[in-house]
């Protein structure tokens, strides 16, 4: 790894520019797939340039530069032109000077934060809110960033309903090599890559690490998707082999404890799945979502429950078994004691007598006291679920959470609504989908783990699914 | 880093699934980790070994492994050291001799030979199935029902609880290794009991039983057992002669006079006994034990790699780590409560001036034609004009201003100096601004977009400017 030193400067740098309230942090949050950049209606939400670079293993592959709108834009021209006429390959120097010399002016603090990473090399794209028309005050803005001399490209963001984009078009092509139309709030995955396509374009030299960038992010997206069909089996796994057990007082459980034993069992499932919601925006990189969700309810699937009782933690077969074997032990010392010539006979009937013993005294035993603790325990298990439906609700919920989440833009302020079962359940899991998984369902309902090839065939099923609803 | 870490064992096993619950470590924290033992990366398990080894001062109690090792192994030295003493003791009770009866050697070659025997064929069933049917020959074993036993007490409860969270498959494996230590053990004190017993007794061996089997065909029936040492040991492999003296019937509890007369060839028995219980009850079961310490070594090694948070931190170990994040953090905009004490829903219909923020004369022409709104004086400001043009008109303004802007452009520093020069001017008594929506909309301006103007113009805190919000 270089250090720090040798990757100062050497890696492309964008600063994304613009008249205030035009989306820029939008647009820098979603291309950075950061949701923790502060958007804001009201002009100035960004007081300060914030650089979010894109690090591999500590070294920058690209830096993008969120910066505060023009303010005084037409104050900063009116400047430069007060200056002695410069040819345009000095022009960046009086820009410069004006920096340095403003650099304390409160009044020009954010042209400041905009112009510096732009002077210190940073490729121009200025973002403009294409829903809305043209106006020439733009130009003023646009002739400042022609006199900082470095490449450009504009974006039209469409912030409303209306489309001004052939009057945009027309007018930033006087300023700008290359015109592009990206809405971080609906873009997908693949209109962020082909944004990155058309910055590599900006300078001969950032090509290549733009390239590896594309690659690289290529290759995180990839690795995201593997990582949420990781999440959504787990939990697969865990919540439909899961066994809830609680202890009951009686012989028979009463109905109170039957429904704690079922609330219990619903909330472990419930925070299974909450677990699961959460570390899939985890790999998402959303920390700060808001849902309005609908709650998985259990209350129609049908919960069986069975009791058992042991002894000493002994189920009543282990402990007939048990006693078979002591009494065989016991009778094989007899046996021994008598070097053998009773020809086992006493550890045949040892056998017998204990195992029948602990056959006929399990009631007995269950109920007896030593110093006031009763030997035996009975439980009531709920689980595995037994209802076949019961995997695909929550897997199709699991699905559907996690595409709207991989899809969601990093620009996104708004809570998120989930929608009923009903609305994805049959569109999600067909019936071609369905007989797959079920292999995997019937082992998990027995108790069993499945095997490696068989959850590897289930992931692939699952993971297809999942790319389809990405690509919708 | 020079590193003992070789292979896993339980406590590194116990360790990490103790210490992933705790701590994960970021993805940059773990990549970092990686890359610094650069050589162990391509050997996950050890670069986890390491990983857990340098984070476990992390735990916020004592390590599980800890204790489960205390006890495990008091357990297990205990119960080793009590099948030793078993073997030993079953070995003195199957030797005893009476003085009346001679020692039957089938007696001692069935839990020299036989049961051992039937006891590793059930090991190797159990080794070979898995699940419940493994569980179902494990309960064969004496030591089932003793680690069954031993849990009913208060010491072993954390052995227990840690016990049971291991892979169903590694129990079966931590439990069929130890049945065959336990088990070598017991067959150790079975020899040892046979040593003792030798050296320090005379003991008259026989061989006794109801079948009707000539000395002949149970001389064969030994010289096929003996076979494994049939060259290396030949004299510990009985001959006819002493097969047949040996023969004892127990009728009338006397001894045959011909193996009185022979007493002193009878215990030429004892190395047949040695080597049965040398090759049967000790080598396969030494050839056992080590076969299932390999097993259960690669079971480990199998579910180590399995263990909850194993696959995440090995991912992050391999992946290159990626950020996007901005490291710096962000200065927070102080965002000014909005209320509605400079606003006015009815325009006037007639101003003094009327000026249009970055419109055209046309734009405003149309614009007051539309709202019907007269003005004496019409000004343009803003957009591509210099400044110093604006403060020129602003000079030039007196009493009733109304000033269009577009909605959907937010105030600038640039628009609010403008504003700032009318308010200060004495001759202006009124500012109406007036946030108009596009052409396409007939003017009518997004609510969201007027109240960022309203917040603005409330900022500045005066009593001379209004917002339209018609």
């Amino acid at each position: 790894m270089r250090n720090n030193k040798e990757n100062v400067n050497d890696y492309p740098k964008f600063a994304v520019v613009g008249h205030p309230n035009k989306g820029k942090s939008s647009i820098v949050s979603s291309l950075a797939l950061d949701d923790s950049v502060q958007i804001g209606d009201t002009p100035g939400t960004t007081q300060i340039k914030r650089g979010f670079p894109l690090k591999v293993d500590g070294k920058i592959i690209y830096e993008l530069f969120d910066t505060p709108g023009f303010q005084r834009a037409r104050r900063v021209l009116a400047w430069l032109n007060e200056q002695d006429a410069v040819s345009a390959d000095k022009r960046s120097d009086v820009v410069r000077e004006f920096v340095a010399t403003h650099r304390h002016d409160d009044k020009f603090r954010d042209e400041i934060e905009l112009l510096e990473p732009i002077l210190d090399g940073a490729g121009i794209i200025y973002v403009v809110d294409a829903s809305k028309p043209y106006g020439p005050e733009y130009e003023v803005e646009m002739e400042i960033l022609r006199w900082c001399g470095q490449p450009s490209m504009a974006i039209l963001n469409l912030i409303g309903d209306e489309d001004y984009r052939d009057q945009w078009k027309s007018a930033l092509g006087h300023y700008f090599r290359m015109v592009r139309t990206f809405n971080p709030i609906e873009a997908t995955f693949r209109d962020h890559m082909d944004l990155l396509e058309s910055m590599a374009q900006l300078k001969e030299e950032w090509t290549k690490e733009i390239k590896v960038a594309i690659t690289i992010l290529d290759e995180l997206h990839q690795q995201k998707v593997e990582q949420t069909i990781d999440a959504i089996v787990d939990n697969m796994i865990k919540t439909l082999s899961l066994v809830y057990k609680q202890e009951i007082k009686g012989e028979k459980a009463t109905s109170k404890e039957e429904e704690d034993a079922k609330q219990g069992y619903r909330q472990q499932i419930m925070e299974y799945e909450k677990a699961q919601e959460k570390a899939i925006e985890f790999i998402w990189n959303h920390r700060s979502i808001e849902k309005i969700e609908n709650v998985l309810v259990l209350d129609e699937v049908g919960l069986f429950s069975k009791e058992s009782a042991s002894i000493f933690g002994l189920s009543q077969n282990e402990l007939i078994l048990t006693g078979a074997s002591a009494g065989a032990i016991t009778g094989a010392g007899v046996d021994l004691m008598l070097a053998g010539h009773t020809l086992f006979i006493a550890s045949l009937v040892g056998g017998v007598v204990g195992g029948v013993g602990a056959m006929f005294g399990f009631n007995n035993l269950y109920s007896l006291e030593i110093l006031g603790q009763n030997l035996g325990k009975r439980e009531l298990s709920i689980g595995p679920m037994k209802n076949l439906n019961f995997p695909y609700i929550l897997l199709g919920r699991a699905l559907y959470h996690a595409s709207v989440i991989a899809k969601r833009s990093h620009a996104l302020r708004e809570s998120i609504k989930l929608e009923d079962e009903e609305f994805y359940t049959e569109q999600i899991i067909n019936t071609e989908m369905r007989k797959k998984l079920e292999k995997v369902h019937i082992q998990l309902r027995k108790g069993e783990g499945p095997s490696n090839e068989l959850l590897d065939e289930y992931k692939k099923v699952i993971s297809r699914s999942f790319l389809g609803l990405l690509r919708e | 880093m020079h590193t003992t870490i070789k292979k896993v064992t339980i406590k590194s096993y116990l360790d990490f699934a103790q210490l992933i619950k705790e701590y994960q470590g970021s993805h940059e924290e773990n990549r970092v980790f990686a890359l610094k033992h650069k050589g162990a990366l391509e050997n996950p398990s050890k670069l986890v070994m390491l990983w857990t080894k340098t984070n476990l001062f992390r735990l916020r109690e004592t390590a599980d492994s800890e204790n489960f090792l205390h006890h495990f192994s008091s357990v297990s030295n205990l119960i080793g050291f009590l099948f030793l003493l078993m073997g030993f003791f079953a070995g003195i009770g199957l030797l005893s001799y009476s003085g009346h009866a001679p020692v039957n050697i089938i007696y001692y070659l069935l839990f020299a030979m036989m049961i051992p025997l039937l006891s590793m064929l059930i090991t190797i069933f159990s080794m070979i199935s898995g699940g419940e049917v493994s569980n179902f020959f494990n309960l064969f074993f004496s030591l089932h029902w003793v680690e069954k036993f031993v849990n009913l007490f208060a010491f072993n409860s954390k052995i227990k609880t840690l016990n049971s969270s291991f892979p169903q498959t590694l129990k079966k494996w931590i439990f069929i290794h130890r049945l065959q230590l336990f088990s070598l053990l017991f067959s150790v004190g079975l020899l040892l009991s046979l040593l003792v017993m030798v050296v320090s007794k005379d003991i008259a061996f026989s061989w006794s039983t109801t079948l009707n089997v000539t000395p002949m065909a149970f001389h064969e029936l030994l010289s096929w057992v003996a076979k494994p040492w049939e060259f290396l040991v030949p004299s510990a492999i009985p001959s006819v002669e002493l097969v047949e003296m040996s023969q004892y019937f127990r009728l009338g509890e006397t001894l045959n006079k011909e193996m009185v007369q022979n007493a002193d060839k009878l215990g030429a028995w004892w190395q047949f006994l040695a080597m049965v219980t040398l090759i049967y009850a000790i080598f396969l079961r030494a050839i056992l034990w080590l076969v299932s310490r390999y097993a259960y070594q690669k079971q480990l090694e199998k579910d180590f790699l399995e263990i909850e948070g194993m696959e995440m931190l090995i991912r992050e170990f391999q992946t290159p780590y990626v950020s996007t994040e901005a490291p710096k953090v962000e200065q927070h905009l102080d965002i000014v409560e909005e209320t509605d004490a400079q606003v006015k829903q009815n325009r006037r219909r007639a101003f003094n001036n009327i000026v249009g923020w970055n419109f055209s004369a046309d734009e405003i022409a149309l614009v007051n034609d539309s709202k019907e709104i007269k003005g004496v004086h019409i000004d343009i400001v803003g957009g591509s004009h210099t400044f110093s043009k604006d403060q020129e008109i602003a000079r030039q303004i007196s009493r009733t201003v109304l000033l269009y802007v577009k909605s959907w452009e937010p105030p600038t520093m640039d628009f609010v100096d403008f504003l700032e020069l009318l308010i200060e001017s004495k001759k202006v008594d009124e500012i109406h601004v007036y946030p108009l929506g596009t052409v396409g909309r007939y003017y009518a301006s997004d609510a969201k977009e007027v109240a960022v103007w309203k917040r603005k113009i409330q900022g500045l805190k005066s009593k001379k400017v209004w917002v339209i919000d018609a």
